[in-house]
């Protein structure tokens, strides 16, 4: 029960950390049908612009500014790249998202150099704050963990309770009509991708400083976030939350857990010769398959149900 | 900087004519050195491409070897790709280059071993030599031991043998819990750690043996950190490197884990200051490495070396086996008296060498390279903290003691056949 | 005689050629590239099949093309054990059918949908193969890949392979039917079809066709020719290694396609010979080589979608009206050209000197750039690069209207002389 419990508080932690990274996504994805393929590459410029403006102001104009770069980058970005590309169609949307990654990827390396940089957490929150089973938990996490709970409250409020929340939810459905009631679409498709890429930026800097900050980590995060927001659904944020916290305490729990296909099958009573191939197979813990098991629920989800949990359109 | 020359001249060079044009003084002694130079590795491959230059150039300051012939490294970037490793290698062959290095990435080298391995049966008289400075995959001096090969680092079994060897003097270790990535080194590790704690630190018991999936794969490390405390473990053994080692211990250390970690990787300069000063002496972060600027026992030519390479580079000089590597193979130019392979490979097999703590040897039944490694932890405490491109990391190894040559000799299961001298 | 030559000059040409390269780019290391680049186009007309001619983006195409080389691998690696005796020289045999059964069983469930869906469902394929090699060791045996020596069995007509220049003879040979039959299978009824669901699947819906069966056959016969290449390259290399399956060769297809021009049959192969060639030369020189990539890759994605051979097609109506009237072109584009290579220059050289800086050499100043020796802390290079960029960019700014200018008028051309 212990480890239940441990486990689920655990997954929370990631769960909230995986959705800080999806959130500008899913925001993205849902507003345009853009598959932003470049976002863990703006949550990567996050990180490291946080680590050169702390380093002359400290951490908390960064945690302000930092995102505010980013999401004006992103902003250019769509107004002078996407929408260009955009009349020719979402494949080509998808391609020049995916080479942009790529030029982002080498223009860090270009600034910043290839080994990794020292961002590391701020010192004032570097403390303990609580140990629940024997293990620590420092004030930094919680904080991230505020700012996750935050950011969902926020962006669920602009969607749903402000005017430019009903009108980004409007040209999510019905573009057409939204533009031929005077409103520029456009522009909110220019500030939608502008604040999506903000909040990739925010992730950045709160969690680069855990995860380390160098220029593969685009790279490593990419793939996770396509997961998360394709599970949670198209364009919804509560779906983006749920998928999240499912993959969070999912992979923790599975970690916890340690149990193989083999102990199973010695339950059941089957024997497994030690020096076969299949054992090799029957040996895998699922805490070894736990990172396969994201894209597995992935590629099922698409096909099964391409407009995932909360979606409510298909992709 | 004569590399660099060519480099940039000759940027739009023609398929036909891919010979660079001796800058240098007349025939120059070639060296292929095959790396990551793109990509986000790239900064390995700069690194070893830096003590590359510094000793050849070096050598080549002193009057060259035979007589008055340079040496000239030659780059060429496989871009992390083994694929493109076997195509780099093709390109420098085809250049009559008779000499190769590499080490960055097993599966590299594996890739130049056995591509070797048949042309230089299929090209009798025009062999090709093989320098393997970093890459560490046992089976390279065993089973798939061969004559142009020589390797100038100590392979995995080799090092986690030593790092057994301490863990026994070590009073805190007593329950150890393995942690390693789940590929072809980490397997390795974790199979030559089961063999060398029974065997050279029968005290320490084993709590735990994880695999996790490697390359940055795991982002999150609490629960791991939570099943090392679950099991009371006071020391962790692991193989772990870049991400997959310092989340590990940067989680270890928020989680306030108090463990000794045994590593080969996790305290190497670039982790270290990912992890920031707090993190990487919140506990002891131990690892196994040819020598480091704090060891008290350096004797004043390595220190001296150290000051010019910190003034040429602006960055503090970490490994020394390219420093062996370029006297034992100037050594056996000289001794040889030609730049043929087959004839310096002979002149390499037994070959002793100055070493920082005692003398560096050539085993010549594998070709695997022997010299006293020096344990140390990560500290604020040092006289010269570490410096990369300028920046200093404000901390640096600290010696725990010194594992013997003799206690890195490991039997090797090769059979070499050898050529005719 | 003078039809069939038109019909089938191109090919004789094409053959004729395949057959004197060797003879022409004598050195070991030419060899290497023509018999990767062999490979790589077979590779990469397949991928086209799926993006040019279905219109599906896949991020995991390489599935097909590494599965078919380890496969390929275990069997040579077989032979050499005593398994029964396959011959080396139809092993893309083997490979297409290995990518064919793939392609049929992932095809299956991935090609339901199009469009961004599939692009997602491909990527999560990808991913999943990828992990695979690293936990399923006795198959994949990890990071190190699998060796073999293709230099196996009896020997035909003295032909061991283990010489380069006869694998290159048996990529030449492979690559020219894979051609031939894939250009074929764009002019059958099936690949005007396949053009359709991707331009307008509910109108192909409608006409009767059912697009998922399409769009399920294209993805499989793209997934056998894959595989084919796969297994010639696996020949080739004689090693296969999880790059093979990985996004890294994925995504290096994509590029080439794309760049190349997926719109065309030529544009693949083009694309091709063109990147396998910077890749394997501008990468030694300059750090930056990815960087230039990615930003040529971007600006053909927004300003030339359709590629190298886009640009070079768009001149055909030209070419078969009058080529006088392409004459007109040569001074504007020559204007545009000159600027734009004034404006590369500039941005590479600083671009250069950044790297210089923050990579290379932090905290020395001499450098080369363009063999010229500068000092990157003076600003005077700075400043000369800085200069050729606003004078590039001021060029281009000029000239490119007059390009278009002209291109319309010589379109206007066209159509008066095709209206007369």
């Amino acid at each position: 029960m212990d480890i239940l419990i441990f486990s689920l508080f655990n997954g929370i932690l990631y769960g909230m950390l995986l959705f800080m990274l999806s959130s500008g996504l899913t925001l993205i994805f849902g507003m345009m049908g853009v598959l932003n393929f470049a976002h863990a590459s703006f949550f990567m410029l996050g990180a490291y612009f946080a680590y050169q403006i702390s380093k002359f102001v400290g951490f908390w104009p960064a945690l302000i500014i930092a995102p505010v770069v980013v999401g004006v980058i992103g902003a250019i970005v769509e107004r002078y790249g996407l929408r260009r590309v955009h009349k020719f169609g979402h494949v080509a949307e998808l391609l020049f998202t995916f080479g942009l990654a790529y030029v982002i990827e080498e223009a860090v390396q270009m600034i910043w150099g290839k080994v990794p940089v020292s961002y590391h957490i701020p010192e004032v929150m570097n403390f303990t704050l609580f140990s629940l089973y024997g293990l620590e938990y420092s004030a930094y996490r919680v904080f991230m963990l505020l700012v996750a709970v935050s950011m969902f409250v926020a962006l669920f409020f602009l969607l749903t309770r402000t005017r430019v929340g009903l009108i980004i939810q409007g040209a999510l459905t019905y573009p057409n009509i939204v533009a031929s009631l005077g409103h520029n679409v456009p522009l909110v498709f220019m500030m939608v991708f502008g604040l999506g890429c903000a909040l990739a930026g925010l992730a950045g800097v709160l969690a680069g400083n855990i995860l380390g900050t160098e220029p593969g980590m685009a790279i490593q995060l990419g793939p996770i976030v396509f997961v998360v927001i394709v599970i949670g659904g198209l364009g919804s944020l509560n779906g983006a939350l749920v998928a999240s916290l499912f993959i969070g305490i999912m992979q923790t729990t599975a970690v916890s857990y340690d149990v193989s296909m083999n102990g199973f099958l010695n339950v059941i009573g089957v024997q497994v010769d030690f020096d076969s191939a299949w054992r090799m197979l029957v040996d895998l813990t699922v805490a070894q398959i736990s990172p396969i098991l994201p894209y597995l629920l992935l590629t099922l989800m698409l096909i099964v149900r391409p407009r995932g949990l909360f979606g409510v359109r298909d992709v | 900087m004569r590399i660099r020359v060519a480099m940039a001249g000759l940027l739009g060079l023609a398929m036909g004519s891919m010979a660079l044009p001796a800058l240098a003084a007349e025939d120059p002694i070639k060296i292929a050195l095959i790396e990551p130079f793109s990509g986000p590795v790239a900064a390995i491959g700069r690194d070893t491409l830096e003590a590359f230059e510094f000793y050849a150039d070096r050598v080549n300051a002193a009057g060259g070897v035979l007589g008055g012939r340079k040496i000239e490294i030659v780059v060429f970037d496989n871009a992390m790709n083994a694929e493109k490793t076997t195509q780099q290698l093709r390109k420098a062959i085809d250049q009559d280059i008779r000499y190769i290095s590499q080490g960055t990435g097993s599966n590299h080298a594996l890739n130049i071993i056995k591509a070797l391995k048949k042309y230089n049966r299929r090209n009798p008289g025009k062999e090709v030599m093989f320098f393997n400075h970093s890459a560490v995959t046992t089976s390279f001096t065993n089973e798939l031991c061969m004559f142009w090969h020589f390797r100038f680092d100590h392979n995995v079994d080799q090092k986690v043998a030593a790092l057994t060897t301490f863990m026994n003097t070590d009073q805190d270790v007593n329950k150890v819990y393995m942690i390693n990535q789940n590929y072809a080194y980490g397997q390795a590790f974790q199979k030559a750690a089961h063999k060398y704690l029974k065997e050279r630190a029968p005290k320490a018991k084993l709590v735990g043996d994880e695999m996790i999936v490697p390359f940055g794969k795991v982002l999150d490390f609490t629960p791991y950190i939570a099943k090392i405390k679950a099991s009371g473990a006071d020391t962790v053994l692991t193989g772990n490197w870049g991400p997959d080692a310092t989340r590990l211990i940067t989680a270890g250390a928020n989680a306030g884990l108090k463990v000794k970690y045994y590593s080969i990787y996790a305290g190497i300069p670039a982790a270290m200051n990912t992890m920031g000063t707090k993190v990487s002496t919140f506990t002891p972060i131990i690892q196994i490495t040819e020598s480091h600027e704090n060891d008290p026992d350096v004797p004043a030519w390595k220190v001296e070396e150290q000051n010019d390479w910190l003034a040429q580079y602006n960055k503090s000089e970490y490994v020394d086996r390219f420093r062996i590597l370029f006297e034992m193979m100037v050594k056996a130019f000289n001794e040889a008296g030609s730049a043929d392979p087959t004839a310096v490979g002979y002149a390499l097999e037994g070959m002793t060498n100055r070493g920082v703590k005692s003398e560096a040897w050539m085993r010549p039944d594998d070709h695997q390279i022997h010299f006293p490694m020096v344990i140390s932890h990560v500290s604020t405490d040092v006289k010269r903290p570490f410096i990369y491109n300028g920046e200093n990391y404000k901390m640096a190894y600290k010696t725990d003691g010194w594992i013997a040559r003799e206690d890195m000799l490991l039997p090797s299961s090769c059979k070499m056949k050898r050529p005719r001298k | 005689m003078k039809t069939l030559l038109r019909k089938y000059g191109v090919w004789v040409a094409a053959a004729i050629l395949f057959a004197v390269l060797p003879a022409v780019f004598t050195s070991n290391f030419a060899l290497t590239l023509l018999c990767k680049m062999g490979v790589l186009i077979i590779f990469a007309i397949a991928y086209n099949m799926l993006l040019g001619q279905g219109g599906m983006l896949s991020f995991g195409h390489a599935i097909y093309f590494g599965m078919a080389g380890y496969c390929s691998i275990h069997l040579l690696n077989g032979m050499a054990e005593g398994m029964p005796y396959f011959p080396v020289s139809l092993f893309p045999l083997f490979g297409a059918l290995v990518g064919l059964v793939m392609g049929i069983a992932i095809g299956y469930v991935s090609t339901r949908r199009a469009g961004t869906t599939f692009a997602m469902i491909s990527l999560g394929f990808g991913e999943m193969v990828t992990a695979m090699t690293l936990i399923f060791v006795t198959f994949f045996n990890g990071e190190d890949g699998i060796q073999a020596d293709r230099w196996v069995g009896p020997e035909p007509f003295g032909i061991t392979y283990g010489p380069q220049i006869e694998v290159y003879y048996l990529i030449a040979i492979w690559c020219f039917l894979a051609m031939i039959a894939m250009y074929a299978i764009t002019k059958t009824p099936f690949g005007r079809m396949s053009n359709a669901v991707r331009d307008n699947p509910e109108r192909a819906e409608f006409v009767g066709y059912n697009t998922q069966r399409v769009r399920w056959l294209a993805f499989s016969l793209s997934a056998m020719f894959a595989g084919a290449a796969g297994s010639l390259h696996a020949i080739n290399y004689e090693h296969i290694g999880f790059e093979s399956v990985s996004a890294i060769q994925s995504g290096a297809v994509l590029f080439m396609v794309f760049i190349g021009g997926a719109g065309h049959f030529l544009g693949p192969i083009i694309g091709t010979v063109l990147l396998v060639f910077l890749d394997s030369t501008l990468a030694d020189y300059t750090e930056a080589w990815l960087l230039y990539l990615g930003l040529v890759f971007v600006a053909i994605i927004m300003f030339a979608p359709g590629g190298l051979a886009g640009l070079i097609v768009m001149h055909e109506p030209m070419w078969k009206t009058d080529v006088r009237l392409l004459r007109k072109l040569f001074v504007p584009y020559l204007l545009a050209l000159g600027s734009s290579l004034i404006l590369l220059i500039g941005a590479i050289g600083i671009i250069e000197m950044i790297y210089f800086i923050t990579i290379i050499a932090v905290g020395r100043v001499d450098m080369h750039l363009f063999s010229i020796p500068i000092k990157v802390n003076e600003v005077t290079p700075w400043l000369v690069c800085t200069a050729l960029i606003a004078v590039g960019v001021q060029g281009c700014r000029l000239s490119y209207p007059k390009v278009a200018e002209s291109w319309n008028d010589a379109m206007i051309a066209v159509k008066a002389r095709i209206a007369g």
